[in-house]
């Protein structure tokens, strides 16, 4: 195999903050849906696997606590230090993520030729960021509720208690579908990326990959190295 | 000699004839003959009202039998000493309790009913009270009477369905009262709706256990579908206008899954409604009551307050009834629905266009 010239596109900190999410989302999501789904076979086979609903509450409450202390952690690095502060700045959004999307769009219905030219974050990797950090929030918020309904409910009536568990139970379907058919599809079945981007060990991309997806951050950062080397 | 022929012929014949009368006697009597002069020799001191009995321990217990009371019963053709067997002298003395099981056993030649609850009734609460040497245990006839059996459905019968409640109120005296004033109680006694429960219609009959014991129909994991046999049948909810959607709603709540899944410490119909003393919403005595609802609910929630009456308790987000809750739960219905299809036509559009890219570029 041909070597690859590769560069770094997500820093160890990053990674982690990734990995740790991972690992709290996958537990949370399955613990979730199988008392969602409850009646289900599989829900009933999770619930089990689990030890019971007493210890399903359990992992899933443990799986919080590593959601909460990685969004903390999340926090204080794009608000403390350099890098993570200007990766956040990179991600918000702006006028032309809303053309680079519609243009997507367009070449992908194949009534225009011309890929959108993105920097590092193209629209749907920010569009991705912020549901992650909205749906999170929505999600760490509505779980306290329920966590302390008692402390809770001696501020909220009950109805309000039912809407939580509505909103939480639908939120986390939600978000379990944009990961498997979005994010999933993503990393792991699109046809360059099959079986698996390993981007999410090691952070590097391809010199290759960064000029195809991100012209605007290879052509910042990298031309004149790429073109040095040549 | 022809005369002495004929006077032992004579004889013989008469001799024969009287055996032939005595046979015949025999045959139509069918042996009552003796059982109803043995019931008589009971009656002569057994019909005086004021017989009694002093017991050693200083109670007064009356032998008194009314027997017209008896030959109405389901027992009417048998005799006293085919149940009191040890009733051989006159005066019969301490007699033992009678044993139904002599006749009442699979196969039996005196044609009794087989009882076939002598099992169940040994594995009872009752059962193994008295096999421990309890002696206000109950054994089969301090439920189903003594002399004065009668099939069920009579009104006469301990074991009539009106009749259970007073009949179990003998020894649970406290209960029986609560009972009597509840919802379930009230309905039977005044209204006498059948379909009302009395007591074994929760608790069982024979094979009553200890609301403690796992298998018993009123433990805390399965008493909800002991009250579901009834507020989930579709035929009485429209017959009594009962509220059908309180088990559906309590199976799909926090509380249901969980006592589903077998967890021990969450609620069940009875933590909130009570067991003996339910009554309606909109009864001040009722532990559901608008006012008692901080309290109920406080036995699991401490601290709960009336924000715990805010709202409905048994809440189908699928119903327009719920409210807010429905818009909310339609709401997230549809955008779900519709992040899956978008997300679903995105793939299928992303995958067209890498393939018609990379076929373009083999070409």
């Amino acid at each position: 195999m041909e070597e690859q010239i590769t560069v770094m596109r997500f820093t160890r900190s990053q990674r982690v903050q990734h990995f740790l999410l991972l690992i709290s989302f996958i537990i949370l999501i399955i613990t979730g849906l199988a008392l969602k789904y409850h009646d289900s076979w599989l829900g009933k086979l999770i619930i089990n696997l689990e030890g019971g609903i007493i210890a399903r509450g359990l992992f899933h409450r443990f799986a919080a606590v590593l959601l909460i202390i990685t969004a903390f952690y999340h926090f204080l690095y794009i608000t403390f230090t350099r890098y993570g502060h200007d990766e956040f700045l990179s991600v918000l959004p702006e006028w032309k993520d809303f053309k680079d999307a519609f243009q997507s769009v367009k070449y992908a219905l194949g009534l225009s030729s011309e890929h959108p030219q993105v920097d590092k974050y193209a629209p749907q990797d920010k569009f991705q960021y912020w549901a992650v950090v909205a749906g999170s929030l929505v999600m760490i918020a509505t779980g306290l509720i329920l966590w302390y309904q008692n402390q809770a409910m001696i501020i909220l009536p009950k109805w309000i208690i039912d809407i939580t568990q509505v909103v939480h139970g639908y939120q986390g379907v939600i978000i379990a579908v944009v990961i498997l058919l979005w994010h999933l599809y993503i990393v792991h079945l699109s046809p360059k990326r099959f079986p698996m981007s390993r981007i999410w060990i090691d952070g590097k991309i391809s010199l290759e990959e960064l000029k195809a997806e991100h012209p605007l951050e290879y052509e910042r950062r990298y031309k004149s190295i790429s073109n040095e080397e040549k | 000699m022809n005369v002495d022929i004929k006077a032992s012929q004579m004889k013989k014949s008469s001799v024969f004839l009287i055996f032939f009368c005595f046979f015949l006697f025999f045959c139509l009597s069918g042996g009552r003959a003796q059982e109803v002069a043995s019931n008589r020799e009971c009656q002569k001191c057994h019909s005086n009202p004021n017989l009694k009995k002093n017991l050693p321990d200083g109670k007064v217990i009356s032998e008194y039998v009314d027997f017209e009371l008896f030959y109405r019963s389901v027992h009417k053709k048998q005799a006293c000493v085919y149940c009191h067997i040890d009733a051989t002298n006159f005066p019969c003395k301490n007699l033992q309790k009678v044993n139904c099981q002599r006749c009442h056993y699979k196969g039996n030649l005196a044609g009794a009913p087989d009882i076939n609850k002598y099992k169940e009734y040994s594995e009872s609460v009752h059962g193994r009270a008295l096999a421990l040497g309890d002696v206000k245990a109950p054994m089969c006839q301090d439920c189903h009477g003594s002399h004065y059996i009668f099939d069920k459905a009579d009104t006469l019968s301990r074991t009539n369905k009106e009749n259970i409640p007073q009949t179990c109120g003998i020894c649970h005296l406290n209960i029986y009262t609560v009972y009597e004033a509840s919802v379930h109680g009230e309905a039977l006694r005044k209204e006498h709706i059948l379909a009302a429960p009395s007591c074994i219609d929760c608790h069982g009959e024979h094979d009553i256990k200890e609301h403690t014991d796992p298998k018993s129909s009123v433990f805390l994991t399965r008493v909800s579908a002991t009250c579901a046999k009834c507020h989930a049948n579709m035929e009485l909810i429209k017959k009594y206008n009962i509220p059908v959607e309180p088990v559906e709603t309590y199976k799909e709540s926090f509380h249901g899954v969980a006592i589903k899944f077998g967890a021990t410490t969450v609620a069940n119909c009875t933590s909130c409604h009570g067991s003996h003393a339910i009554f309606k919403m909109d009864d001040p005595r009722s532990s559901i009551y608008k006012d008692n609802i901080p309290k109920t609910c406080g036995k699991c929630h401490p601290g709960a307050s009336q924000n715990f009456a805010r709202g409905r308790i048994h809440v189908n987000p699928a119903k327009k009834e719920a409210g807010i809750i429905y818009y909310v739960s339609r709401f997230f219905k549809y955008l779900t629905m519709t992040v899956m299809l978008s997300l679903i036509i995105y793939i299928i559009l992303d995958l067209r266009k890498k393939i018609i890219v990379r076929r373009k570029g083999e070409e």
